[in-house]
């Protein structure tokens, strides 16, 4: 019995004739897909579910004895009109507004060198990849704290070398901002540097010769026949890094703890501090769907930007 | 047309040396800080080794033996943590990816592709989502705390991950290999384990490492979660940093070049192979 089922299988009809035995596929398939299915759904789409459900109550950790009641958008209106809200989401969208392009058009300028040169490419690429291994808190230590240091640090002691002000890098709130941009870009230009190198040299050869007979110059070429290439690589590259921007919170936790006040706050380190050391779980809640909201609204803007020239096929 | 080519060459030049330097200068000074006694730091910038500051192994010394087993702990669990969430999700999210690579999939809408995109959807959702969640989870199962805990959360994140990658990679090698070694009597766990799993060796050696530098590298549900000991290397850079009022930048230094140097080391080794995982796949 279990040999017919396996041959009515459309993948098993090309060995219909060998002798099968143990495990028939239909079972077998499952059995390999079942435990990442079940750890999906039960440690990632069963808790958004709650999240999700938790952001319409007033459930609050501290409160022992209080029961949890439902008490529907209450919460995601004191969220909303939240002027602690407003300004930790406008930090993360100034965060991502100036990482992203900075590390697109660094990256791809980057690239653009790698892909011309040919003594010590492969040097160049490794070297370059390094700070994507780096872990982010190290990140912060030899950029935020060695580096950009106010009083020791030798960005700092160049500079007034060369006659400038001493610059407040940590201290002064509208510098911080900058600052944890700087932290950033220095890290994750790699990703940028990685795809478009990658997107470059899948390139096809027989349009830049088409166009060098042409006489089309280097720029020409460029603009023309790269650029428009590189759409789909170029799209990827700032829908991974722009998601992963707006969910920052690692550079900012250990740089500056979200201050000088709250200049540097990120929307997650708002959902840390209230919904985890402050235990107001409903309050979390709202602000971490808040995030995913804004990052669905990211989605949706850049696919609608590059409609007319990128056409994404997953 | 010669000229057009040198000047441009000699623009790439420019900004690769540039760039270099960008990289370079940062990674330098944190090596060289490693080196410096703490009046080499505290008395201003000082920047070549017996020029203007004389190395010392101090914050070695101070490092590995007076504080050693403070710092061995982190590092240890940090080890301990990245190597079983690794060796974890990549058993299960490979064969999750064996199974949408080779067998056809149909439950409602969902076909092959439906299903790996959702798995591949999960990694763009923000962490901070499932905070709260898995604060609620780890209170009720006492998992604060626990190397056992942080396995459980890391591997959550990357088995999505390991499938969708090993299913991409698992379809770029040929399936008549394996259709005739069905032919010829070998049965469908002979198949996996003789013929599919040899040839994907670099597929699955490529998620191991990336999975592997993820979880030593992953910071905010260490700082939710963890406190005493379980804490891992990030972590414990941080407390360290901001717990002292005067930051012992030598030995920080050394900390943070020992929290760099194994995922460096694996990841810059094995460069070719986890470019494409770290694109996702989406240049081949």
């Amino acid at each position: 019995m279990q040999q017919n089922s396996t041959a009515k299988q459309p993948m098993a009809e090309s060995h219909k004739k060998r002798p099968s035995q143990g495990i028939p596929d239909v079972i077998f398939k499952w059995i390999l897909i079942l435990p990442a299915t079940i750890a999906v759904i039960a440690l990632l789409i069963f808790p958004f579910m709650f999240t999700l459900a938790a952001s319409f109550t007033d459930w609050h950790l501290f409160n022992l004895n209080a029961p949890i009641n439902f008490i529907g958008f209450k919460m995601w209106a004191s969220v909303l009109t939240s002027s602690y809200i407003h300004t930790t989401t406008w930090n993360t969208i100034f965060f991502v507004g100036l990482a992203l392009p900075l590390e697109f058009l660094l990256g791809m300028t980057v690239a653009l060198a790698l892909n011309a040169a040919t003594f010590g490419r492969t040097f160049f690429r490794v070297f370059f990849l390094m700070p994507l291994m780096f872990n982010p808190i190290a990140v912060v230590f030899l950029i935020g704290k060695l580096m950009l240091q106010e009083d020791i640090g030798p960005i700092n002691d160049v500079l007034m070398g060369l006659g400038f002000p001493r610059i407040m890098w940590l201290s002064d709130p509208s510098m911080a901002k900058i600052t944890i941009v700087l932290v950033d870009v220095w890290q994750h230009t790699a990703f940028m540097i990685l795809m478009f190198l990658a997107g470059l040299q899948s390139l096809p050869q027989e349009p830049f010769e088409a166009a060098v007979v042409d006489g089309a110059t280097a720029v020409q070429r460029f603009r023309f026949i790269s650029l428009p290439l590189l759409g789909p690589v170029a799209l990827t590259a700032v829908l991974i890094r722009g998601l992963d921007a707006f969910k920052v919170v690692d550079i900012i936790y250990s740089l500056t703890g979200g201050g000088p006040g709250q200049a540097t706050e990120s929307v997650t380190l708002t959902v840390f501090r209230t919904g985890v050391k402050g235990g107001d779980i409903a309050f979390g809640s709202a602000a971490s769907y808040l995030l995913l909201i804004l990052m669905a609204v990211f989605t949706a803007l850049v696919l609608f930007a590059t409609r007319k020239w990128v056409r994404v096929s997953y | 047309m010669a000229g057009e080519r040198r000047l441009g060459r000699v623009i790439a030049y420019i900004i690769l040396v540039t760039w270099t330097f960008v990289v370079g200068i940062p990674t330098y000074w944190l090596i060289i800080t490693a080196f410096k006694r703490p009046e080499a730091i505290n008395r201003g910038a000082t920047y070549f080794p017996w020029v203007d500051f004389q190395p010392s192994l101090l914050a070695f010394y101070d490092v590995f033996v007076l504080q050693g087993l403070a710092n061995s702990r982190p590092f240890v669990n940090s080890v301990v943590v990245a190597l079983a969430t690794a060796t974890i999700s990549t058993i299960i999210g490979g064969a999750g990816g064996y199974a949408l690579a080779r067998f056809p999939f149909r439950v409602g809408p969902l076909n092959n592709d439906r299903i790996a995109f959702g798995f591949l959807i999960q990694r763009m959702f923000p962490p901070a989502v499932l905070l709260i969640p898995f604060l609620i989870l780890f209170r009720t199962l006492r998992l604060l705390d626990t190397r056992e805990g942080l396995v459980l959360v890391y591997c959550a994140f990357s088995i999505p991950f390991v499938v969708w990658m090993m299913r991409d990679f698992f379809r770029s090698l040929p399936v008549e290999i394996e259709e005739s070694a069905l032919i010829d009597g070998c049965n469908r766990l002979g198949v996996l384990f003789r013929i599919a799993i040899p040839l994907s060796a670099p597929g699955f050696v490529t998620a191991f490492v990336l999975v592997m530098i993820g979880s030593w590298n992953e910071f905010l549900f260490a700082l939710t979660f963890m406190f005493n000991k379980a804490v891992t290397l990030p972590l414990y850079l941080t407390l360290q940093t901001s717990i002292q009022a005067g930051t012992e930048y030598w030995n920080m230094a050394v900390i943070a070049i020992f929290s760099i140097l194994p995922v460096a080391v694996a990841g810059l080794l094995l460069e070719r192979y986890i470019t494409r995982g770290l694109t996702f796949g989406a240049v081949k």
